[in-house]
């Protein structure tokens, strides 16, 4: 097949975020944001709920605090995704103590505190949706702020 | 924001109140807060009583209807919601579910919005009591 055989057909249904945050507040402001981009948001508030939702269901990314209460850790998740392969990318918010250390295993690290504006920005570089013209996905991940 | 403005009560020309769906059982209140979503309500989700008053007391959000279940970890259960909000938030409409069959009786002192709901419910009929809710709204 050559390349110009390939059709790239635009995405029908809107891509799915798994936001993983123990400040409902937090969660809340951040959710509604994405959703008001017609995202399809859900939203966990721990790792063990988290985790409960990647198994059951496709999560195109996945928006998670290091920084969540419980026994198992953000990181826990984050590796989760990574070692079963699963076809979704990651953002992570942290207060900055581990932000070196994990940024590169996993993507982006989002320091704390952060706009709500800057989680929409992250996400939609991400997924380029909805579509940005001349977007590159190989830009991604990007370089955090 | 002043108390007489977060004291949403469900207006009867709103078609789609705002709801806040209590439940800590993930994947229960994934699907039912979706399918809500998809029905066209906006709604706001909380993992225990404590989160939920968090949200009720956030000066960004109002709600107009609390879904919530009995049955919650932590030190406050649906009842104990339902009373937070009967002494905080009066007008307010709380619709419990349960799993367990003689939460009704003290449900029924708590709700105005009917009788409690019997956990496992179908999505359809929580949209159902919450269109009697709104028809009840218009007719008052």
């Amino acid at each position: 097949m050559n390349a110009a055989s390939v059709t790239v057909l635009p995405r029908r249904t809107p891509p799915s975020i798994l936001v993983v945050e123990t400040d409902v507040r937090i969660r809340c402001l951040v959710s509604d944001a994405l959703r008001a981009l017609d995202f399809k948001v859900l939203e966990a508030s721990s790792a063990d709920d988290a985790l409960t939702v990647l198994e059951a269901m496709r999560i195109d990314l996945l928006f998670v605090a290091l920084d969540l209460s419980g026994g198992r850790s953000a990181l826990d998740v984050a590796r989760l995704v990574r070692t079963r392969r699963m076809p979704t990318r990651i953002i992570l918010a942290s207060d900055g103590v581990l932000a070196k250390t994990v940024a590169d295993d996993f993507g982006p690290v989002l320091r704390k505190p952060y706009e709500t504006s800057q989680v929409v920005e992250l996400v939609i570089r991400a997924l380029n949706w909805p579509e940005v013209p001349g977007a590159s996905r190989g830009t991604w991940p990007v370089e955090p702020r | 924001m002043s108390t007489t403005s977060t004291n949403v009560t469900l207006r009867a020309d709103t078609p789609f109140p705002t709801i806040l769906v209590v439940e800590d059982e993930v994947l229960i209140r994934l699907v039912i807060a979706d399918y809500l979503r998809d029905c066209g309500y906006k709604v706001h989700e909380a993992v225990s009583g404590e989160e939920a008053i968090a949200i009720l007391q956030a000066p960004e959000v109002s709600i107009d209807v609390v879904f919530s279940d009995v049955e919650m970890p932590g030190s406050m259960d649906g009842f104990a919601l339902a009373r937070w909000v009967r002494a905080n938030k009066p007008g307010l409409e709380v619709i419990l579910t349960s799993g367990i069959e003689r939460s009704a009786d003290i449900a029924a002192t708590l709700c105005e919005a009917g009788p409690l709901m019997k956990k496992p419910y179908s999505s359809q009929d929580v949209v159902d009591r919450l269109r009697q809710l709104a028809a009840k709204a218009r007719r008052s």
